[in-house]
């Protein structure tokens, strides 16, 4: 009995300290009726949380140690419900804060909040700010928002799973000083079923969540979303410009042919020097604005240097390029484009990603049996693909025509990786592939040698997705590792490091400009970053489950994202917002593309279509209109349905035809 | 709370050998494994997803397990899917079918083919937008079905676009496949070609862009060659194979393939030669008609009512030829017995009145119109049984009937009746006049001696089969059959008794008993008519 009374009066004592008027009432008519006495002596638990609240010296190792403990478990709990268990972080941060604060140990609570705040910056950052001015116990009480926080209980809704793996956490971990907070503070309403999702919640206290403060904090930052001065566009604009039509075609040529030769010696004399080539190059598209007409649509947006160092190309290629936009079909919601499709037969279900090269004469396929294998179409042109490839080889097939193998293979068969190849992407000139495997590497072959020439080790995990640069020679991975990474063709390890992501990144793509990389990840946001700092300078909020493709509109000022249930979202990324959602297909959107002119998007998913988009009467009206907010502006154009056959990749030629890649799926 | 029970953590542990595990120890275990399995669930997931694939299989289990550091469940990597059998008795429970394999069978089996190697073809999806009919690209009832979700997208937007009309170009194999099938059809039709033709149309698929060809084809051949008896069976032919052919939408052409079929059906005359048998047409048309009403009159509500409509407004008016009427009822009947017998069975009465004068060889002199009297008389008398057949079908003491087997005389009479009004029926058909009571009374007897449902066995029971009282009079009484003389007076007692009898048997169910009483009277006349009809078809 008298341990009894030992701890009545402990807890009277506890409670009148924190200024519990009610509850020290209750006690006292509990003792006074002495009813119901509680069995503290059997119960371990109880008496040992008493004990904790006892000893107050190490109060501050329990709050910290137990909040980084609690902040680790949730950031690698499951996907499924992590969003739910990062609610809780915050108000557990904050009252832990002031806790401390209360029993006095100041310089512990502030080494706590400098310690946790990154955390809650981006989503809180004007109440960490108010809080970071509490520094003596009579704060809190004087202050208006802490005494409110203090006295009323933080909401957070969770549904059944999360809550039990939170309470088993705080029970096996006996970290009673959190389960104190969390059991003062937070009222949990616990929901059956399944969690709620990331963006059904406007009151989401997390990292990740779409607080409109914490979105507009990072979306706040500036991005310089147009194309790159003096690309090679903007020349053929300024060829055409000068040029009437009639005479367009001859003239071309000329203007062409001095443009190269100008151009040529302007790079000779400014090999190796790249700071001094993009001054002139400045200096270059500074005259070419002059002279560039008016009416022109796409030259009004705005140019932006690049900041990496681009690599040189060689003239020929630059001729090709010119001559492909010289002929390339323009695309409206009127003129559908050709699709050509390219179907994997026998596949044994082991495709696991293909990818088609600019021109549509290579098509790889990385297969769950870690080898890579690369049709030449020209080849196989005498039977089927002659016709298909005559606009488009032109310029290129004379260069991919390889001896053969000798071998009786209608491909060129690259074994080196050590697991499922996940990825693989054509460099833009068509004469490099990349590969990412599950074991963790990614590869450079040379589509001419038919050879490995690089083995890049960096991630940890899987590499889910790989990505050339538009001007090749750099390019970017995602991995199993939470990790994006940017790389140069000719360094084993990685220029850059973008962590952020709170699950896996499934997905990676580059901004036409260069300047930036978008990925997309399990959380199911979508970020973009900027390259040259490796800053995450946006977040896209609103997809309800794993992204698993994205897409750069060609103007550089949208971005197109698709995810597992069929969604797919334009993002303008300049406000961060979501333009509209695109629903239409009913399973994974594996692959997104844009037409070289922007106006069209095309989808491929598991559903077995490729759906076409009309997206130029989005993008193209002017911004009141678009702020009136008609949300049905993108719509469907075309389903066009494949025979049994996921559409894996997508791709649009620079003239403008549409390559589409698949496995035929013979138990569907 | 958990998913995994308490017990599921018992069970295995004993099954791994650890037999004196804690109950504390199952219950905090329990959680963890669940915990364990969602978080492999979520990796294999993701690796799936990045195999695109959107159906789990072992090698993603495995991935996962790679992923967290395990080693992997060995032994279900056999490439395809797993066949996941369901529990007797428990509504979620599945497992493996694992059969034992015979080491010494496996040996000795043959080496398994080599599996073809992977290979790219390629082909166009679109061209400019619209998808080719070729064998390579989706059939198209689906892209018909796609685009038909596409028009309501389109439906509330606001920018609309205007479509210029789309050039139907047909490829040149195509022209040259229309050519060839149409010159067939009208010149060859008794050809072996034909057939294989017919075949063709039948199971090709990417004969899509040919339809309204085919359509227009068809309804101006029809309308151009009614006189042509061969020529209109080979275009019903025709019609027949593009509805057997699954990659052909044909719906959207009805409207224009249903006025020509129709007109095979009841035209007043189809073939100018007395030998055509045009009646083998009708009977084939109507099929036709019944099973494009069958197909698509869930798309189509109306198909069905209209039809019907058409069909009994030529069968009711009494100024339309025999053929005509004829035609009618067969459509008709091809439509289901629901359908006689809501609006065949009302009209039986004036109309076999009306009939009546026809079949009579003393007020039609004219044998042809007496043979189409009669052709229209079994056309009904066939309806009427199979009605009513069907309707007795539902009776549950009814042993399955076995003689519903379509019976032929020669010239394609057909008497598919139901066995009671058979059993009471067959008797009838060879009955001289002076011997039907005779015979008829020992069955009348017998079964309103016995039971009601014993009654119905033996009326039912197959006539040519064993049963001695109805079999043994038909048979002897073949010969006098001959005679073909026409009592009317018998007949009249006759079916008094029959119905009497009948009426007895099915008290219990009024609703149906009615319908068959009066439909026993009009057949009891009905039967007396029918004997005649052998023997004038001899005559052709």
């Amino acid at each position: 009995m008298d341990n009894m009374q030992a701890v009545n009066s402990f807890v009277a004592a506890y409670l009148k300290k924190k200024g519990f008027k009610e509850a020290e009432q209750l006690l006292e008519d509990l003792q006074s009726k002495d009813s119901a006495p509680i069995d503290f002596h059997n119960d371990p638990e109880l008496a040992k949380f008493i004990h904790h609240f006892s000893q107050s010296e190490d109060d501050v190792v329990r709050y910290q140690d137990g909040y980084s403990k609690l902040r680790s478990w949730t950031y690698s709990s499951l996907d499924l419900y992590k969003h739910e268990l990062l609610r809780v972080l915050y108000p557990v941060f904050i009252h832990s804060f002031m806790d401390l604060v209360a029993k006095g140990h100041l310089q512990e609570a502030r080494t706590f909040f400098n310690a946790f705040r990154e955390d809650h910056e981006l989503m809180h950052s004007r109440d960490l700010q108010k809080l970071e001015g509490v520094l003596t116990q009579s704060h809190l009480e004087e202050m208006e928002f802490a005494r409110s926080l203090r006295q009323n209980k933080v909401n957070i809704k969770i549904c059944q799973y999360s809550y039990d793996l939170l309470l088993q956490y705080l029970h096996k971990t006996q970290s009673t000083a959190m389960l104190g907070v969390i059991n003062e503070h937070i009222n949990f309403q616990v929901s059956p079923g399944q969690p709620t999702s990331i963006s059904d919640d406007a009151e989401v206290v997390t990292l990740i969540g779409s607080c409109q403060d914490a979105a507009n904090q990072i979306n706040q930052k500036e991005i310089h979303w147009g194309l790159l001065e003096d690309s090679l566009e903007e020349r053929l604009e300024k060829a055409g410009g000068l040029l009437s039509d009639s005479e367009k075609t001859e003239g071309e040529n000329k203007e062409g042919d001095v443009d190269e030769t100008k151009k040529r010696s302007v790079e000779g004399g400014k090999q190796g020097a790249s700071t001094k080539k993009l001054k002139k190059d400045k200096a270059a598209s500074a005259t070419a604005k002059s002279a560039r007409p008016e009416a022109n649509t796409t030259s009004t947006a705005p140019r932006v240097k690049p900041e990496l160092p681009l690599p040189v190309m060689p003239t020929e290629v630059e001729q090709s390029i010119l001559e492909d936009l010289r002929n390339r079909v323009q695309l409206s919601s009127v003129a559908l484009p050709s699709v050509s499709f390219y179907t994997f037969l026998n596949t044994h279900n082991g495709l696991n990603c293909s990818s088609i090269s600019h021109d549509g004469s290579l098509v790889a396929g990385g297969f769950s049996d870690s080898s890579l294998k690369i049709w030449d179409m020209a080849k196989l042109g005498q039977q089927a693909g002659s016709s298909i490839l005559q606009g488009e080889n032109d310029s290129t097939s004379s260069k991919h025509v390889v001896g053969p193998n000798g071998v009786k293979r209608s491909y060129t068969l690259l074994q080196g990786h050590s697991g499922p190849v996940y990825s693989a992407n054509f460099s833009p000139l068509g004469d490099f592939i990349l590969s990412s495997s599950a074991d963790t590497t990614i590869r450079l072959w040379s589509t001419e040698l038919n050879a490995n020439l690089v083995c890049y080790k960096g991630h940890n995990y899987p590499v889910w997705d790989v990505q050339f640069s538009p001007v090749g020679h750099y390019f970017a991975s995602a991995s199993h590792d939470r990790t994006a990474r940017i790389w140069s063709m000719d360094k084993i390890q990685p220029m850059r490091i973008m962590a952020g992501h709170l699950s896996d990144v499934d997905c990676v793509q580059w901004h036409a400009n260069c300047n930036y990389i978008a990925t997309g990840s399990s959380d199911k946001t979508v970020r973009l970053w900027d390259v040259q700092s490796g800053e995450c300078v946006r977040i896209f909020i609103g997809h309800r489950s794993m992204i698993l493709s994205l897409a750069m509109s060609p103007d550089g000022r949208y971005m197109a994202s698709g995810d597992e249930d069929g969604t797919i979202m334009m993002w303008d990324l300049s406000s961060g917002r979501c333009v509209t959602p695109l629903m239409g297909h009913s399973s994974c959107v594996w692959t997104l593309a844009f037409s070289c002119e922007g106006s069209l998007l095309a989808s491929g998913s598991a559903d077995c279509t490729v759906k076409l988009w009309d997206v130029t009467t989005s993008t193209k009206v002017p911004k009141n209109e678009e702020k009136s907010g008609n949300p049905n502006r993108l719509r469907s154009l075309k389903t066009l349905p494949t025979k049994l056959t996921p559409v894996y990749s997508l791709r649009f030629s620079r003239r403008n035809l549409l390559f589409a890649a698949g496995a035929l799926s013979k138990n569907q | 709370m958990s998913i995994v029970a308490k017990e599921t953590i018992e069970v295995i542990a004993q099954s791994i050998g650890i037999n004196n595990l804690s109950a504390d120890a199952a219950l905090s275990l329990a959680p963890d494994v669940e915990y364990r399995m969602r978080e492999i669930m979520q990796e294999a997931i993701k690796c799936m997803r990045h195999s695109r694939r959107t159906t789990m299989t072992t090698d993603d289990v495995d991935c996962a397990l790679n992923l967290r550091n395990v080693e992997p469940v060995y032994g279900f990597a056999s490439g395809g899917p797993l066949q996941f059998k369901r529990a007797v008795g428990h509504r979620d429970l599945f497992y493996i079918d694992d059969k034992d394999v015979d080491l010494k069978d496996v040996i000795e089996a043959p080496l398994p083919k080599a599996p073809l190697d992977t290979a790219v073809v390629c082909h166009w999806l679109a061209i400019e937008g619209v998808q080719p009919a070729i064998p390579e690209n989706a059939s198209v009832g689906v892209i018909a079905a796609s685009s038909d979700g596409k028009t309501n997208e389109q439906k509330d937007e606001l920018p609309v676009d205007i479509k210029l009309p789309v050039k139907h170009v047909l490829s040149r194999e195509l022209q040259l496949y229309f050519d060839k099938i149409t010159e067939l059809t009208v010149r060859k039709s008794d050809s072996a070609l034909f057939k294989e033709a017919l075949v063709s149309l039948a199971t090709d698929s990417g004969l899509h862009p040919l339809v309204p060809y085919f359509t227009y084809f068809i309804a101006d051949e029809v309308s151009r060659g009614l006189n042509d008896y061969s020529l209109l069976f080979a275009l019903m032919r025709v019609v027949w194979s593009l509805l057997q052919n699954p990659h052909i939408h044909i719906e959207t052409y009805l409207h224009q393939l249903m006025p020509s079929v129709v007109t095979c059906l009841v035209s007043k005359k189809l073939g100018n030669r007395i030998a055509d048998n045009h009646w083998e047409l009708r009977d084939f048309t109507a099929n036709l008609v019944a099973s494009i009403c069958k197909r698509f009159g869930h798309v189509y509500n109306t198909l069905q009512t209209r039809l019907t409509k058409t069909l009994l407004s030529a069968l009711l008016d009494p100024k339309r030829a025999l053929t005509q009427h004829y035609g009618a009822i067969q459509g008709l009947a091809a439509l289901g017995p629901n359908v006689v017998r809501l609006l065949i069975l009302p009209n039986l009465e004036p109309y076999l009145q009306l009939l009546e004068p026809e079949l009579l060889l003393e007020k039609q002199k004219n044998e042809v119109k007496r043979h189409e009297a009669w052709r229209v008389y079994g056309a009904l008398l066939l309806a009427a049984g199979q009605c009513i057949y069907d309707r007795l079908k539902i009776f549950p003491p009814l042993p399955s009937p076995p003689g519903h087997a379509v019976w032929k005389s020669r010239e394609k009479i057909v008497t598919a009746v139901p066995n009671k009004r058979k059993a009471s029926m067959e008797p009838l058909e060879h009955d001289p006049a002076s011997k039907k009571i005779a015979t008829d009374g020992p069955i009348g007897m017998a079964s309103a001696k016995s039971s009601p449902s014993s009654v119905q066995e033996e009326t039912a029971a197959p006539h040519p089969s064993s049963d001695l009282d109805v079999d043994q009079p038909s048979t002897s009484e073949k010969m006098p059959n001959d005679e073909r003389s026409v009592n009317r007076g018998g007949k009249d007692s006759k079916v008094l008794k029959k119905s009497a009898i009948l009426n007895q048997i099915w008290k219990d169910d009024l609703n149906s008993g009615r319908t068959l009483v009066s439909l026993f009277e009009l057949f009891g006349e009905g039967i007396l008519y029918f004997i005649p009809a052998p023997e004038m078809s001899l005559f052709l």
